[in-house]
């Protein structure tokens, strides 16, 4: 059995950690000893471990109590609810990143950031064999097909009103 | 990135209207992957890509 300080010490978290998962019922110590301290059993650890491994994962105490219980399935479902939250906050952030890249428009601010830009785009579509005949042609049957879509793309790429205007104008322009 | 009606359909459609074949878009997919990954990934979500089929075309 181990004692409430060994077990904070391993986890590194503080007692009163321990003590508030034991009053929610996280985490109840199977023992006592004589002088009533809290005591934790092996299979105390086990479940310890993967409360920190939850926890790691970003879920509440509540999901993580609901999921110790629960069978494959069930503790799929949750973490992919979990990881689908995730992707909603990542996509919160992203536009807030753009918010501030327009605010700032410095090329410098783009640099180092997860941004999609112009030059990356067109590195990768050359990378693929794409020289400027075809990416035209691209920008012909996006404004076409798609017009709104080809004004939203461009604007993730950081290109410029004017830019963007000119580009769409032209894409328009060979579209007969 | 917000979402204009923009499908992987519709993608692909524009890829091979100009001329590009499955496996000139597989290689195109390799090189953003190897050189951009979180670019990548961001992409194939504004195509609106399921999270299951981003990891298998990013695997790839």
């Amino acid at each position: 059995m181990h004692t409430i300080g060994r077990v904070a010490r391993k986890y590194s978290v503080s007692r009163s950690t321990l003590i508030y998962y034991h009053s929610i019922g996280v985490l109840v110590p199977s023992g006592r000893s004589s002088s009533n301290y809290r005591e934790y059993s092996d299979s105390d650890l086990r479940r310890m471990d993967r409360i920190q491994l939850f926890r790691s994962a970003g879920l509440s105490l509540d999901s993580i109590v609901m999921l110790l219980g629960k069978k494959g399935d069930e503790l799929n479902a949750t973490l992919e609810g979990r990881l689908s939250s995730i992707n909603g906050e990542i996509q919160a952030l992203r536009d807030q990143q753009k918010i501030i890249l327009k605010i700032l428009e410095k090329e410098s601010a783009i640099r180092g950031t997860r941004v999609l830009t112009k030059k990356i785009w067109v590195s990768i579509l050359e990378a693929a064999g794409l020289d400027d005949a075809a990416m035209e042609n691209w920008h012909i049957e996006f404004e076409k097909t798609s017009p709104e879509a080809h004004q939203d793309f461009l604007e993730t790429l950081g290109i410029s009103d004017a830019e963007i205007a000119r580009i769409r104008d032209r894409s328009k322009a060979f579209a007969h | 990135m917000s979402n204009t009606a923009m499908t992987k359909e519709k993608w692909v459609s524009l890829f091979q209207e100009i001329g590009l074949d499955e496996a000139t878009m597989t290689q195109w997919h390799r090189a953003f992957e190897t050189r951009h990954p979180e670019e990548h990934q961001s992409f194939l979500e504004w195509l609106s890509i399921p999270e299951e089929e981003i990891s298998q075309i990013r695997g790839t």
